[in-house]
């Protein structure tokens, strides 16, 4: 009987995930990612789509870029953010091995239930 | 999207792939070893080998048992405090065989974030449809990030 070549996925790590789901757990915060989308872009103008002021719109962009969501850049004087992809791509990834240990593991079902076939039929 | 979904069509009556998602000897042959009983309460394991961040140990209780229907259990692989998932299966009797329905889900932490709002709604209109959110995540990946 061959054995299991593929292990359950190893979850992120529970701080970092938290630290994350935090981050993206504020409708400013994700409205911010999603302007980020479109490119990189400076401090005033993000604060532009904003009602609050600029000091709470660079707060909120601190607790993206300590959940590694975001990337600071300084273009002389101004300060630059970008999407930064690794944490959202880590949780992403981790979905993607779940569904290929699921379609394995399924596969393997299948020859399990040629084999009780044949033991059934041999044993009737 | 907001769990992992998959159909797959077996030439066994239910009664035998009930089997199979049933006696732990039957079970290990095809997904780990394990000590299950399809008994609602029951608690039991899957073994596998560690790897870092993971003992190997994922810990399950059973929530639904209906021979040859339908089996549910909780599922929580990794460290203890980790909220469990779901792990369902609903066997559909079709001509001399069963289709087979897993659906995994319960996901929390960035993987759950990921499925539920990302994938689904929540997002805004531009990233309602999959192929959109696959779209941003290919932008992410462009945009870089030392993995």
């Amino acid at each position: 009987m061959p054995r299991p070549t593929r292990r359950p996925p190893v979850p992120p790590s529970a701080a970092r995930q938290a630290r994350l789901f935090a981050a993206l757990g504020d409708p400013s915060r994700l409205r911010l990612v999603e302007l980020l989308q479109g490119g990189d872009r400076a401090v005033h103008e993000l604060a532009a789509w904003f009602q609050v002021s600029r000091p709470a719109i660079s707060q909120h962009l601190r607790v993206l870029r300590s959940a590694g969501l975001v990337r600071e850049d300084r273009a002389g004087r101004e300060r630059r953010y970008r999407l930064e992809g690794r944490e959202m791509r880590r949780a992403y990834e981790w979905i993607r091995r779940y569904e290929r240990f699921w379609d394995e593991r399924l596969r393997r079902l299948e020859a399990t239930l040629e084999r009780e076939r044949a033991r059934e039929e041999h044993s009737a | 999207m907001k769990s992992i979904r998959r159909e797959v069509f077996y030439p066994h009556p239910p009664e035998r792939v009930w089997r199979a998602l049933t006696e732990p000897a039957l079970l290990a042959s095809w997904l780990m070893e394990n000590d299950i009983a399809p008994r609602i309460g029951h608690r039991f394991t899957f073994r596998t080998k560690p790897a870092p961040g993971f003992d190997g140990i994922v810990r399950c209780e059973v929530l639904e048992a209906d021979p040859p229907r339908r089996l549910a259990y909780s599922w929580v692989g990794g460290p203890k405090k980790r909220a469990p998932t779901t792990v369902e299966w609903t066997l559909i009797p079709e001509h001399s065989g069963t289709r087979l329905v897993l659906v995994h889900s319960g996901f929390s932490g960035v993987a759950g974030f990921l499925l539920r709002t990302m994938m689904g709604r929540g997002w805004g209109h531009k990233l309602a449809e999959p192929q959109h959110f696959l779209a941003v995540l290919d932008r992410i990946k462009a945009l870089g990030g030392s993995a």
